[in-house]
């Protein structure tokens, strides 16, 4: 049912290629989740989002500390090693300073007609971080329209608005289907889709969603759900770990990922001003936790999501070094264990020690249920 | 051949005072680790016999060849058993065990029945891995931490130290007290890094007293920093091969501050004790093996 999303999924590349070659349209990678992509759409630019592909790799030591996180490393390497050459532009939106610096390098030795750095506001808290914003969403407008050579107008931004809404709703039913006592979507299967979302013409993978939705209700699941988890935490497209999790007695129901929920959860309103309807969307969005400050709205959002989806656990995923993330592991651990949600945490790096984390996922799940056993 | 220090006393035991066959529960665990291999094997959910030897080169060999042993004089027969359960890294490979538990969930009710249920907090020592458990009065699990990345601090590298110094594996922690002032600790617990550091201190005239000494001392101070981070609860207890190992423990219990409770039995055993306890239980339950068989039959 799933397997057009697995095959986008594995074959990223050869969608974007094949894609550019059939439409003759320009594609943009994207650094992070936080890009107005609307903006793109209504330019008829294909947004890939920029992400690792799980290997080990030799060239990025020249560029990044040490001690920046694993995610930005296997993203550079991706540019270095050549694996994104059909880009016709890259861009960012601030969100840390590793993947930040990823952009740089690249920027600075992979050649590109298009680079754009779009400064994002990191105190999405304040009044003034909506017209700050739509100022900055201007500024990148006017790049764009200069790249493309024509003005787009407001009938084009209403198509880019409407494109990524539409995906977002169906994205939002998918996971509906996650919150039932035997749910008819598993976490693998959610990944593929939401991952694949990232770098698929959205109408073409809003067109296929909707197709596997109209299957879903007579679909007949003949898995145990097992124990019913959630993921939160970095940057996470590993297949292999969910994979694992879920051939161990679990069932992943739902995620705060910026590969996940993050990503999709909230649409861009209707408002006259296309402008400041899409910088409200980009600020009031489930936080990076880069962004999330002075008050932590991640944690009552999570734990909403936690409730929601039925969760009876919580794998907490940090990339090494990550450091926004880092500095709200423990109180996140603490709030949600506070609220009755017991948690696992685990460092991820640019691969995963399955067999190590499979002990400790099967001893989570063990702590977690089990009751039998007493 | 060169006499090899490192190796630990291997052994099967079981209760003479007992025939297992006035029993009515006839159960099993089998710990496979990746040095370590035991078997325990009860009767009413009382411990009737066991073996602890060295793991092979083959987890479903190591299971039979453990068992076996612990069989051995019983006159019990493998379709005695009304259940068994695998834990340790080669849980999954036990071709006789009927469930697989890990062997964090194992060592939490193994500790429990060995050290009794005021235990909260387990240290688990074992060959390559290190794990500090929290659990309940039950041997419930409540949280754990295991070692990351690396197995530095482990039964292993004891055992590469004990060849190092030529000193007996049962000695090392003995010799180790043997010194006059604590001489500051290895500096890398890693055992590759820390057997090059310990060849040059015994080249600059260390004693191997001393060197055992630094050692033991980096490996206490390298499993007081997990169980810092899970949070130590009293009371505190060892399981696994390194319980045995004075100068690890001593030191360790002078840096918590706290002294841990004396087994009742080899704290070897302990993961194959809980396996076969959760297999007692499973039994009580009406889960067994030949409950569910009979059911199945009718």
């Amino acid at each position: 049912m799933f397997s057009k999303f697995e095959t986008w999924y594995r074959d990223r590349h050869d969608y974007a290629k094949s894609w550019k070659e059939k439409t003759g349209g320009k594609v943009f990678g994207c650094f992070c989740s936080y890009v107005p992509e609307e903006i793109l759409v209504a330019a008829d630019i294909l947004p890939v989002r920029v992400l690792g592909n799980h290997q080990p790799q030799d060239v990025t030591e020249p560029h990044l500390f040490g001690m920046f996180c694993p995610f930005c490393r296997d993203v550079l390497a991706q540019g270095l090693k050549g694996r994104y050459e059909y880009l016709d532009g890259i861009t960012i939106a601030q969100s840390c300073i590793h993947l930040r610096q990823a952009y740089n390098s690249w920027e600075n030795h992979v050649p590109s007609s298009f680079t754009y750095y779009l400064p994002h506001p990191m105190s999405v808290q304040t009044p003034a971080a909506v017209p700050y914003l739509k100022k900055e969403l201007d500024n990148f407008r006017e790049a764009v329209e200069k790249f493309i050579g024509k003005e787009l107008t407001t009938a084009d931004l209403d198509r880019g608005i409407q494109v990524l809404n539409e995906n977002r709703a169906a994205m939002h039913e998918l996971y509906s289907y996650r919150k039932g006592s035997n749910p008819q979507v598993t976490g693998l299967e959610a990944m593929w889709v939401t991952v694949s979302s990232m770098w698929i013409d959205k109408e073409e993978h809003t067109a296929e969603l909707k197709r596997v939705l109209a299957e879903l209700d007579s679909r007949t699941v003949e898995r145990e759900t097992g124990a019913r988890l959630m993921f939160v935490g970095s940057e996470n497209d590993d297949t292999d770990f969910i994979r694992m999790v879920e051939s161990v007695g679990a069932t992943v129901v739902v995620d705060d990922h910026c590969t996940g929920t993050r990503y999709f959860w909230n649409e861009t309103p209707i408002m006259d001003d296309r402008m400041e309807a899409l910088s409200k969307r980009y600020v009031e969005r489930p936080a990076c936790p880069a962004k999330d400050h002075v008050a932590r709205t991640r944690f009552p959002h999570i734990l909403q999501l936690a409730r929601d989806f039925d969760a009876q656990g919580v794998i907490l995923i940090q990339q090494k070094f990550c450091d926004p993330h880092e500095a709200d592991m423990v109180p996140l651990r603490s709030y949600l264990e506070e609220n009755g949600l017991p948690c696992l945490f685990l460092e991820f790096d640019v691969t995963v020690p399955l067999g190590p984390f499979r002990i400790r996922t099967e001893a989570f799940l063990e702590m977690i249920g089990e009751e039998d056993l007493f | 051949m060169a006499k090899e220090y490192w190796r630990w006393k291997e052994y099967n035991w079981r209760d003479e005072k007992r025939d297992w066959r006035d029993g009515k529960v006839i159960t099993g665990g089998v710990d496979v680790g990746s040095v370590s291999s035991q078997a325990v094997i009860m009767v009413d959910g009382e411990i009737y016999a066991f073996s602890n030897m060295r793991t092979g080169s083959n987890s479903p060999d190591s299971a039979v060849n453990a068992m076996n042993w612990a069989l051995e004089e019983t006159g019990i027969s493998m379709d005695d058993f009304d259940f068994i359960v695998g834990t340790g890294y080669g849980r999954v490979n036990v071709p006789y065990a009927d469930k697989a538990i890990t062997e964090i969930a194992c060592h939490a009710r193994g500790g429990n029945y060995m050290y009794g249920p005021t235990v909260r907090t387990i240290l688990d020592m074992g060959g390559q891995d290190c794990k500090a458990i929290l659990c309940d009065e039950r041997g419930k699990v409540t949280n754990f931490l295991m070692n990351d990345k690396c197995a530095a601090g482990t039964g292993r590298g004891m055992e590469v130290f004990a060849d190092l110094l030529n000193v007996s594996i049962e000695e090392v922690g003995d010799l180790s007290l043997d010194v006059e002032e604590e001489p500051p600790p290895v500096s890398s617990t890693c055992v590759v890094f820390a057997k090059s550091e310990a060849s040059q201190l015994l080249r600059d005239g260390w004693s191997r007293s001393r060197v055992l000494a630094a050692y033991c001392s980096a490996m206490a101070h390298r499993v007081f920093s997990l169980l810092e981070r899970v949070g130590v609860q009293k009371d505190f207890a060892i399981t696994g091969g390194i319980a045995k190992n004075t100068g690890v423990v001593s030191r360790l219990e002078k840096e918590l501050g706290l002294t841990a409770l004396q087994p009742r039995h080899d704290t070897q055993i302990a993961g194959a004790l809980g396996a076969a306890l959760f297999a007692t239980t499973l039994v009580e339950k009406g889960k067994g093996r030949k409950k569910s068989q009979t059911a199945v039959t009718g």
